[in-house]
């Protein structure tokens, strides 16, 4: 029996490659929505695509302007309508495959010896015939094109709109290049983020860092908009994810976290401050200035540096006349000596200051905490550095350059010698960069390491999630570098290209990411799925967890207990 | 075939006749409906009467004008009449054996063949072969008064259908809108005229 999403909705009636499909609806209009994902069956192929318009059409003008129900009978008024007015769907076609005969017919048994494996996917190259029926994508269609949920690499993000069929993200594929979350403030970012990273921490093919700006990933939290609870994702996966905690104190809203980051200062590069340039409204002598530091101090340069003074001078002898110097742990010393601009550098020397008050960068830490991170993360654990109260900008911009730079820094070494022959192959590790448009716009993307990362470090085993609302701001080199992008609903049409940037079929989605329901329902495309496709996203909730992890998730066994625990 | 004679052929061409009958028949005659001419043994031709004309003669002219005419001579007139009624049929197909085809049937009927009303059968039969093609052969003259023809011969056809295929008049009303939807003049007056139609009030 055919089930009744099987059922024909429509029936080709034009279009090309170009211009997208036109299909003549035999619904009325209100039984499929943009968006929806359809099939379309024409001689051995089988096509797959997006509904991207619906236009409502007339065989005349006048058989629409005119509201002949009140000149005519109802039932006679009813034909009229059916055979003149109409409702035509745009159809974006993606992909093709190759179906073969019908399997009643003789010329079947032929073409399946011939192909033994079923068809690949295509990419779309030709076009259904002139009538080739239309009908919404059955569960089977959706499995087949972005996989069967019981795969465990396929993790299932959401539902089709219109028929409620699970749509999954091959996490697989997913991390193989870096990929993007976007939307505009309360469409529900964070919560999707929550979502695709729990997959990505129960899926355990792949560690992550989490650059937690606003401190929303790791530990449960009241939910700004609803008031309830949301679940942390420590909660959920315990000594899977680390939480680490900016600084000495390093509570995270009163609560501990599982270790503390404090940063050297002899971590702190020449190029880390080159990069806040923006932040810190530093002068374009900067460069000078650092680079004369670092000739002389090295990678003592930050600590002395932060030890001169502006402006302090001593009196001395010279050729008989007592004369005011500058002071030996002066700035204006260190610049004459070093032949830099003096007044440059005590420009540098103020504008740093905001730095040097950093309470995290320490002479010497406690513990080496980026070098815990980067262990927590070989080992295969998950880690959400939390910024804590740190919440500024430079904060965020210092410590995750930083951070990211070091990893990149261990990942190249790691596998480079996994290439060699020397070393295991390197965990494939991902980098969840929030409120990315201030790491990855246009003047910071060249200095910082998250740009390269987007770019080339794919062949380093690393990737990045950026999560931002603004797209627009991002570098479009790294925009056009993301693999798999997931965006709800957005405002801006600069946002709105930005997000469809280097997407074939871009012109028929921008009208469809602009309509999206603020909350729930996201447009997922890009490289890392077969084709686009609008779904309503998972809801966090109890039911999500207890679908991710079992109904027994919270309660583990004392065996289980230790093993994590590492005994 | 039904036994009453309507009448017998004036002329003919392949598209349709004109059949004189006689005053007497005046009553069964009626616009709209639809008529058989034996062709010969295996063919027989299918039509719609579109018109029907009652021509005047010298005697008649007269007597329209005299003042105070007996009825009896009005009776006289009528029954014993020398000028016919002249009923013009179109032709809308024809049958080969059991085979019934809305096409034009090969040559036209002789002179004098009789003409025949169709039975509730034969109707049944003709209007429900193929997918309403013969609609076309009424459609095709712009002088006929097409949207008068087609509700006469929907209402006719829908009052004998209605016991076997009650789907038939929606189903040929749905066919002249697709083939008038691109006349919206012409659609509009047949939609009128279909609005008449007991089923459609």
């Amino acid at each position: 029996m055919t089930e009744p999403d099987q059922e024909s909705i429509g029936y080709i009636v034009g279009g090309g490659l170009k211009d997208n499909l036109r299909v003549r609806l035999t619904l009325p209009p209100q039984k499929v929505q943009e968006g929806a994902f359809v099939v379309i069956e024409s001689g051995d192929w089988q096509f797959y695509g997006l509904t991207t318009d619906l236009q409502l059409g007339s065989t005349d003008p006048r058989f629409a302007d005119e509201q002949s129900e009140q000149r005519l009978p109802v039932e006679l008024a009813s034909l009229l309508h059916g055979q003149t007015l109409y409702t035509n769907l745009e159809i974006l076609p993606a992909l093709m495959r190759e179906r073969g005969p019908d399997p009643a017919s003789p010329d079947y048994q032929a073409w399946r010896d011939a192909h033994q494996d079923d068809p690949p996917l295509l990419p779309i190259k030709t076009i259904p015939s002139h009538h080739a029926p239309v009908r919404l994508a059955g569960a089977a269609d959706v499995a087949d094109i972005f996989g069967k949920p019981e795969k465990k690499e396929n993790f299932p993000i959401g539902t089709t709109r219109e028929q409620d069929h699970p749509v999954c993200l091959n996490l697989d594929k997913f991390v193989q290049r870096s990929s993007g979350i976007f939307g505009a403030t309360g469409t529900g970012k964070s919560y999707l983020t929550r979502i695709i990273l729990s997959g990505l921490i129960h899926y355990d093919k792949t560690s992550t860092l989490i650059l937690d700006m606003h401190n929303e990933y790791g530990l449960d939290d009241t939910s700004t908009d609803t008031n309830q609870r949301v679940i942390g994702l420590k909660s959920r996966f315990h000594s899977k994810v680390r939480i680490v905690g900016l600084g000495r104190e390093g509570s995270i809203r009163g609560q501990n976290s599982d270790f503390n980051l404090e940063i050297s200062e002899d971590d702190i590069r020449t190029a880390d401050i080159e990069m806040l340039i923006s932040e810190l409204n530093l002068r374009e002598t900067t460069p000078a200035s650092l680079e004369g530091l670092y000739q002389s101090f090295r990678d003592k340069w930050f600590h002395e540096f932060k030890a001169m003074q502006i402006g302090s001078e001593i009196e001395m002898e010279r050729d008989g006349k007592r004369m005011k110097v500058p002071a030996p742990d002066s700035v204006a010393a260190w610049a004459n000596q070093a032949g830099v601009n003096v007044t440059a550098a005590e420009g540098l020397r103020g504008k740093m200051n905001r730095v040097f008050d950093l309470p995290y960068i320490v002479e010497k830490p406690a513990a080496n905490g980026l070098d815990e991170i980067i262990k927590c993360l070989e080992a295969g654990m998950h880690v959400i550095l939390s910024f804590g109260s740190h919440e500024s900008d430079l904060d965020y911009l210092l410590v995750s350059n930083l951070l990211t730079r070091r990893i990149r820094e261990t990942w190249e070494r790691k596998t480079n010698q996994f290439r060699s022959g020397k070393g295991n192959e390197p965990r494939p590790l991902v980098i969840v960069v929030e409120e990315a448009h201030k790491l990855l716009n246009r003047e910071m993307a060249a200095q910082t390491a998250f740009a390269s990362i987007a770019r080339e470090m794919r062949k380093y085993y690393v990737t990045l999630l950026i999560i931002d609302q603004r797209p627009s701001q991002i570098y479009d080199e790294v925009m056009s570098q993301l693999g798999t992008r997931v965006s709800g609903w957005l405002g801006d049409e600069d946002d709105i290209r930005a997000v469809l940037a280097g997407l074939a079929g871009r012109d028929a989605l921008r009208g469809m990411l602009a309509r999206l329901q603020p909350k729930e329902e996201v447009l997922m495309l890009g490289w890392g799925v077969p084709m686009p496709i609008l779904i309503r996203s998972r809801r966090y909730d109890d039911k999500f967890w207890e679908e991710l992890l079992g109904k027994k998730s919270s309660v583990k066994s004392e065996s289980q207990l230790k093993k994590e625990l590492g005994f | 075939m039904s036994q009453i004679e309507i009448g017998r052929l004036l002329r003919a061409s392949t598209t349709g006749c004109v059949v004189g009958c006689k005053v007497a028949n005046h009553s069964v005659l009626s616009f709209g409906e639809m008529v058989v001419v034996p062709l010969d043994e295996k063919i027989t031709i299918y039509g719609l009467i579109y018109e029907i004309n009652i021509d005047d003669d010298g005697l008649v002219r007269q007597l329209a004008t005299a003042e105070n005419i007996n009825p009896a001579v009005i009776e006289d007139n009528r029954v014993n009449r020398s000028v016919p009624l002249e009923v013009s049929a179109l032709f809308l197909g024809h049958s080969q054996g059991v085979k019934i085809l809305h096409s034009l049937p090969p040559r036209p009927p002789l002179s004098l063949d009789a003409i025949y009303p169709l039975t509730e059968t034969q109707v049944i039969e003709f209007t429900r072969a193929g997918h309403f093609g013969y609609f076309r052969h009424i459609l095709r003259d712009p002088d006929l008064p097409i949207a008068e023809i087609l509700s006469a011969h929907i209402r006719n056809v829908a009052s004998v259908q209605a016991k076997h295929h009650p789907e038939w008049i929606q189903d040929a009303t749905r066919e002249i809108i697709t083939l008038l939807r691109d006349d919206y003049a012409t659609l509009n007056s047949v939609l009128n005229a279909l609005a008449d139609i007991d089923q459609y009030k």
